[in-house]
């Protein structure tokens, strides 16, 4: 399952609600791009536990899976497999 | 020493795995054996590194090497980095190794400024050619401006404050010492380099980890930690996750809250959490280090504003009023300190207004820093902080001016006005909104405006949320920016 829409709509409405959401692109980097800070991070991977099923290891909470939204669009795919 | 005496004792936990004093010692080794072949005689040098032990070791080789070494924020936009290791002087910039190679990565900085850089000697050389203390760390203040000021602080300040540190705190071998901070703050003058010093144990809090409370909770309890020193936000993230008070950290000895305010609520569930714990408030600046400590009654809580407590051994501190007097008996005023581990002043201070001053009454020769806080002097004598004389706050504990925030915003040529506002958080202590208008015709939207942000600015000066629009800003009946209804707005809004 591809989820990218699913986590744009959702990364638009928590961080950039005057953006339209077609224009944030699923490589555009998040982070760098002062978008999500460590506090952002923290709720972003919370929502996707959570909408996910998934469970995000304390070892996982690597900034480079949740830089862009086709990361965590990869990262949830590679945890519901695991699963 | 310390690897002489006990090179088998932890000097660290990083990742769950502890680094003895020995394989500390063995990197540090290996880094200056970089430094000594790179040809630098004693030019200071810059360090790129977030926390790690490798980089840990290469703080390690500079101080053997006698050498100053910058130390800023890794995060830092890349131009900011560069222009501060040039006004620094450095040669060259040192990197913790590559995991792969393990080699440490040498940068010589481009010589093609090279003025620029002899003028950042020069000014070093002047300024402390009175002193025989040779610089060691250089830090930098938060400079929520494009560039922030250099804290050059001698080996003699740096010892001084290290010493007090290992008395206070009963730093010794054996005892494990939470570091929460990244490594380029001031506060791991005392939960690293004192810690270490006095052959204690550094349970490394990893700055991507630091926001989960599950993983604090952790660390402290399988480490054995018995000093944290940490900002409110630390204490705000554990008693989050103790919603049914069925945590305890019995092992702790020491608690100090130290950066910013601390909510009473969250202070209320800290006896609860380290039952066993004596607990302080610490006050300090990057420029002083620490400098008033208050010993908190965890069976008396202040029910106000934690008192800032007295001077540390060797520390003066005034109140100074408006008109420049030094107010002796109850009321407020700017803090002015002076410590035994102050810089004695900024490294380029031809770039900066000097915050340090003579005694106002001139009753001593010592050089007092201006703090900008504001703070009350109540009938018991105890002092509290009232707030800023400027326009600063503080931002998950780092000193941030939204003023200066304000003006990057208004260099975007899509920004016709903008208003940058400070709300309460619980967590962060205050987190920024920026309300801005934009130009004729222009579709700005926030998107493009937060990269600009982070090209310009630190992380923690980026506002977490932005209102773009088409209208006038509100403004007061004399034409002022009404900072106090774009905030009301804001939060009515929100």
């Amino acid at each position: 399952m591809n989820h990218t829409r699913t986590i744009t709509t959702f990364i638009v409405d928590e961080f950039l609600p005057d953006v339209p959401a077609e224009s944030l692109a699923a490589d555009y980097d998040l982070l760098s791009g002062g978008v999500i800070d460590s506090l952002g991070l923290l709720k972003v991977i919370a929502w996707l536990e959570d909408r996910f099923d998934v469970v995000v290891d304390d070892i996982e909470i690597e900034p480079d899976n949740f830089r862009t939204v086709a990361a965590m669009n990869a990262f949830v795919q590679s945890a519901s497999r695991a699963a | 020493m310390n690897v002489r005496h006990f090179p088998d004792t932890p000097a660290l936990v990083w990742r769950g795995e502890p680094v003895s004093y020995r394989e500390l010692n063995d990197r540090a080794l290996r880094a200056r054996t970089q430094l000594v072949t790179s040809d630098i005689g004693a030019a200071p040098i810059g360090l790129r590194c977030s926390k790690s032990p490798d980089s840990i070791a290469l703080v390690l080789a500079c101080l053997m090497d006698q050498r100053s070494f910058l130390l800023p924020s890794p995060t830092l936009p890349e131009h900011t980095l560069q222009e501060l290791f040039l006004r620094a002087g450095c040669a060259g910039v040192l990197s913790a190794p590559d995991p792969s190679s393990g080699r440490y990565s040498w940068a010589v900085l481009p010589s093609t400024d090279r003025t620029r850089r002899d003028r950042g000697v020069a000014d070093r050389a002047r300024s402390f050619s009175p002193d025989p203390e040779a610089v060691t760390f250089m830090l930098t203040t938060s400079g929520s401006t494009g560039l922030p000021k250099i804290v050059p602080l001698s080996e003699g300040a740096v010892d001084r404050f290290t010493d007090w540190a290992g008395t206070q705190f009963e730093l010794r071998p054996g005892r494990s010492v939470l570091n929460f901070s990244p490594l380029n703050f001031d506060l791991c003058l005392l939960d690293i380099w004192a810690t270490l010093k006095h052959g204690g144990c550094v349970v490394l809090v990893e700055p991507t980890r630091a926001t989960s409370s599950e993983y604090l909770r952790d660390l402290l309890i399988r480490h054995d930690v018995e000093l944290v020193q940490a900002v409110p936000m630390f204490y705000q993230l554990l008693t989050q996750g103790n919603r049914d008070n069925t945590t305890e950290f019995g092992g702790v000895r020491h608690v100090v809250i130290t950066g910013d305010s601390i909510a009473p609520r969250c202070l209320a569930q800290i006896p609860g959490l380290f039952p066993h714990a004596r607990l302080y408030n610490l006050y300090g600046c990057t420029e002083t280090n620490d400098s008033l400590l208050y010993e908190i009654d965890p069976t008396d809580l202040p029910t106000g504003a934690l008192p800032l407590g007295d001077p540390l051994p060797g520390v003066r501190a005034l109140l100074v009023d408006e008109d420049g007097a030094t107010r002796n008996g109850p009321g407020t005023g700017e803090l002015y300190v002076s410590t035994p581990f102050q810089t004695l002043d900024y490294l380029d201070f031809s770039h900066h207004e000097s915050r340090f001053v003579a005694h106002p009454g001139g009753v001593d020769e010592l050089r007092y820093f201006r703090t900008g806080d504001l703070v009350r002097r109540h009938e018991d004598g105890s002092l509290t902080l009232e707030g800023r004389t400027d326009f600063q706050v503080k931002v998950r504990g780092v000193r941030t001016n939204i003023e200066n925030v304000e003006q990057v915003l208004r260099t975007h040529p899509d920004i016709s006005e903008v208003a940058v506002v400070a709300v309460p958080d619980l967590v962060a202590g205050h987190l920024l909104h920026a309300e801005a208008r934009r130009v004729p015709g222009s579709a700005l939207n926030s998107l493009p405006l937060r990269q600009f942000c982070a090209d310009h600015l630190p992380l923690t000066a980026i506002p977490s949320t932005f209102h773009i629009a088409d209208n006038p800003l509100p403004r007061t009946s004399t034409g002022k920016l009404d900072r106090r209804m774009v905030a009301h707005l804001h939060t009515r809004e929100g």
